[in-house]
């Protein structure tokens, strides 16, 4: 028996459906089946997009287990902006800011500044020199070499001149063309241009301050990860688990709760699955509302969060710096010969978003309806047909798309988008589909023809980093090639206004040229569930944070209720 | 005896030799290489910085120089590390090594202890409802892949008895009884397929046996049917049944890719795998090699054990 009202389902044995299900998923099935299921009306989620932190005083002790998707390649944060190493790294680590935890926040939205290893933060009048004062008494873990001792403004500045120098975070630190630590606690940072966001670069959670000492006697970080965070790195051995354990001297009193964080490296989505239902797993992430029916069939009393995306981090991506896609009719009869609805109907069951690359909480309150998107991203067949033969290709054209299967649904995502192309503008796309090394490095070769599943990296939350990092010209992570001067103009203008009415009201002007233009062509994605045990408190996920993956952090406010 | 060992021995060269040459062709023909894969996503690594890691690593030397390093570091037993995490690989050997060992060993013991006593009980019973159930259990292991019936035993064991393997592997010597749970159902199901076919090969085999005019003989001296059974026929029938273990070994250790991922088992099958999506060559090389190398070396043993079943079977 099925019942739409959380909390009133009783467990039961498999029925004939979830068997079919299950068996369909151990041959790799489950996709096409979940998308031919439901009714294609957009369905509410039956669950809360927000869990309040608990009213009660948190209590000590316990475990926190995980079995997770992820393993982290390296433990170098100069080397890897992988989830694998930042869905625990957040917890070793601080950043000098950091986004509100879920027992500050109000609202998964909340993306205030808050100070991390910074009291206090603040710009010189043209927003190039930035100022911050760091707490006074924090230690740094006591494990050797560190041992203990405090931390100063010169650790950061070592920090950063490591991360500019080479690594992954190179473009951003980049930015930076000096540093000076007058006292201990204060780091004064010079840019090379104004940067009114500056604070949200050094607030991502892959901005962690790692330890000078290692760094000097190991050559690089991939053997030890010391930090100022909540848990000690106790062990990480690959394929197997990641332990940390409290920090017992850490400068936040009284935190963390937890005594020990356990990731179990679980590589298969059934046994995380099996894990999570046998208590062996304390979160896990469901992509379908059905998939979460399943789990509360076994386990009636778990808590569901309805993560709400705010953005899409695919879409197609197209060589759009030569023909036919440098043609901005082309890009527009493209975009509008898609039905993106039909995927979130079908692919996602009517829980997803149609797909935008900007995170919409920067320039407006709620999630974009179709209409907001401009005429070129509705499914207008008959007009695509006009535009593109308008652009001189009646007959249509061939052309290629590679990807990666990032999760099952991509796949159907990718046939249905071959399907529209053909069936309304006689485009023949030819597919191929890659492995993940495959895939990346042609991707961000960016030199490839025709057209690409493409995406923008995960980990980002901050506005400059969505915006000037991924859209201009110029920046080494515009994978998808963009090369508009308004979008250069808007993007370093952006940079340089303080005021963040005057912030959103640019923000708004860059997504709607580049909705205008189709300079990124979002395709829809699901927006997902977190699921917990009954027990786990303040572990709701914010925006562009997911507790289990660059959202860890907020676990040093977590607790477990029994 | 000796000179064929000998002559076997030294056909492996040749055999290792071609082995090395087309993983490391294949892998040099994959697009992408380690160090895209270890920037993951982040797309800001400049062109020159990329070229200098590939210097570090030596991956910018012509090919048939990085082939005769890596031939001389196998032969020197000094594999060098993983340019993915830059862990020695014999390092990570160690570590993986163990896992599918015990694994694959289990899984042997349970296939061999499924197989053998079913194929005899079908054989000395044909065409009997026992005999039925066994060919069914044969057909249903063949026909059902590892990756679909482990998922179905972890999905169901946790629905049913509230119970899954305990997750995050340990060591037999650091908690036995720990380890036996983590080992037992993984072993089983990569037993269960292998048992399949070896007790299809039993049945059959028995069954020629049991028609021979020894076995008839042994029936007409009077002898309890289990020890003409076990004691003369069975002997002889296990010629063909050892062929077929032995021509597993290769479809076992394929399984245990797979019976790995589903039951985050740190085995070689994950490492392999892993070091293939990641390009990560020297890994991925050795790991083949060391393959290779076990399964020529159980062949000869599976040889060789002809000869102790079947003392008419002179080597020459």
């Amino acid at each position: 028996m099925r019942s739409d009202t959380p909390g009133r389902i009783r467990p039961s044995r498999l029925n004939r459906r979830e068997f079919v299900r299950i068996s369909a998923a151990g041959v790799g099935a489950s996709a096409l089946i979940a998308g031919g299921r439901r009714p294609a009306a957009a369905a509410a989620s039956p669950y809360p997009d927000w869990l309040p932190a608990s009213t009660k005083p948190p209590k000590r002790g316990g475990v926190l287990t995980r079995a997770s998707a992820w393993d982290p390649p390296v433990i170098d944060p100069r080397h890897t902006q992988s989830v694998g190493l930042f869905q625990f790294a957040g917890l070793t680590s601080n950043r000098l800011v950091r986004h509100p935890f879920s027992d500050e926040a109000t609202n998964p939205n909340d993306l205030t500044l808050k100070g991390d290893l910074a009291e206090s933060w603040s710009a010189n009048a043209d927003h190039r020199v930035w100022t911050f004062k760091l707490r006074q008494g924090v230690k740094w873990q006591n494990v050797a070499p560190l041992k203990g001792r405090e931390l100063t403004a010169a650790d950061v500045k070592y920090c950063y001149e490591a991360y500019a120098k080479e690594g992954v975070q190179a473009f951003t630190f980049q930015e930076i063309e000096g540093m000076e630590t007058p006292d201990k606690y204060t780091l004064r940072v010079h840019l090379k241009t104004p940067n009114t966001l500056f604070p949200q670069n050094v607030a991502e959670h892959v901005a962690i301050i790692f330890a000078r000492e290692v760094l000097e006697e190991d050559g690089d970080l991939k053997k030890r990860l010391i930090g100022t965070g909540p848990y000690i790195l106790k062990e990480h051995t690959r394929k197997v688990r990641v332990v940390l354990q409290r920090n017992p001297d850490y400068w936040d009193k009284g935190r963390p709760s937890i005594d020990e964080y356990v990731i179990l490296s679980t590589p298969d989505d059934a046994t995380r699955v099996a894990a999570f239902r046998t208590g062996q797993s304390d979160i896990i992430w469901r992509a379908s509302v059905s998939d979460v029916e399943a789990i509360r069939k076994t386990n009636p009393n778990v808590q569901v969060q309805a993560y709400s995306n705010t953005l899409a981090p695919f879409g197609v991506a197209l060589a759009q710096d030569r023909p036919p896609f440098n043609d901005v009719r082309v890009r527009r009869a493209i975009s509008m010969a898609i039905d993106r609805q039909k995927q979130v109907d079908t692919v996602f069951e009517g829980h997803g978003i149609l797909g935008w690359g900007v995170p919409y909480i920067y320039y407006q309150d709620t999630p974009p309806t179709a209409k907001d998107l401009g005429p070129w991203w509705q499914f207008r067949p008959a007009e695509a047909k006009k535009l593109l033969a308008e652009a001189g290709h009646p007959n249509g054209f061939e052309t290629t798309l590679f990807y990666y299967e990032y999760f099952p649904q991509m796949s159907s995502q990718v046939q249905l988008v071959q399907q529209d192309l053909k069936k309304h503008l006689n485009i023949n796309v030819k597919i191929t589909k890659l492995d993940y090394t495959g895939y990346y490095g042609r991707y961000v070769d960016s030199k490839w023809d025709g057209m690409s599943w493409g995406f923008q990296s995960g980990h980002a939350v901050g506005l400059d980093e969505r915006t000037y990092m991924y859209m201009h010209s110029k920046s080494t992570k515009n994978f998808f090639r963009v090369n508009d001067p308004v979008i250069d103009e808007l993007t370093t203008k952006l940079r340089r206004t303080p005021d963040r009415a005057e912030q959103r009201a640019i923000a708004k002007k860059i997504v709607d040229r580049e909705y205008d233009q189709v300079l990124r062509m979002w395709m829809p994605y699901d927006n997902g569930f977190l699921v917990f045990q009954p027990h786990m408190r303040n572990v709701a996920a914010g925006a562009l944070r997911r507790t289990d993956g660059y959202g860890c952090p907020t676990i040093a406010r977590s607790w477990i209720d029994k | 005896m000796y000179k064929y060992v000998i002559r076997r021995m030294l056909l492996v060269i040749p055999v290792l030799l071609l082995s090395s040459l087309v993983v490391f062709g294949l892998m040099r023909v994959m697009p992408g290489d380690a160090l895209t894969a270890l920037m993951g996503e982040s797309g800001n690594v400049g062109e020159k910085e990329l070229a200098k890691l590939r210097k570090d690593l030596g991956l910018d030397r012509p090919y048939h120089e990085q082939y005769a390093l890596w031939v001389w570091q196998m032969v020197s037993l000094n594999p060098g590390h993983s340019i993915f995490t830059n862990e020695p690989i014999a390092v990570s050997l160690k570590k993986a090594i163990p896992v599918t060992l015990e694994l694959a060993s289990l899984a042997m013991i349970i296939g061999i202890v499924i197989a053998v006593p079913v194929g005899v009980m079908s054989a000395t019973r044909q065409d009997s409802a026992s005999d039925y159930v066994g060919r069914v259990i044969a057909v249903s292991g063949l026909s059902f892949p590892e990756f679909w019936l482990g998922t179905l035993v972890i999905t169901f064991a946790a629905i049913w008895f509230h119970w899954i393997p305990p997750i995050g592997y340990v060591s037999l010597w650091e908690s036995p009884w720990k380890n036996l749970q983590q080992f037992l159902i993984p072993a089983g199901v990569l037993g269960f397929r292998l048992s399949a076919a070896t007790m299809r090969m039993t049945r059959s085999t028995v069954l020629e046996v049991l028609r021979e005019d020894y076995v008839r003989t042994a029936w007409a001296k009077g002898l309890e049917g289990r020890i003409v059974v076990y004691k003369h026929a069975l002997k002889n029938a296990l010629i063909p049944v050892v062929t077929i273990v032995g021509g597993q070994l290769g479809v076992l250790l394929a399984g245990t890719v797979v019976v790995e991922t589903i039951f985050a088992l740190p085995g070689m099958g994950r490492l392999t795998v892993e070091a293939i999506l990641f390009r990560d060559y020297p890994v991925v090389q050795t790991n083949v090699m060391l393959v290779a190398a076990t399964l020529v070396t159980l062949n000869l043993v599976v040889d060789l054990t002809y000869a102790w079943l079947d003392p008419r079977i002179r080597y020459r």
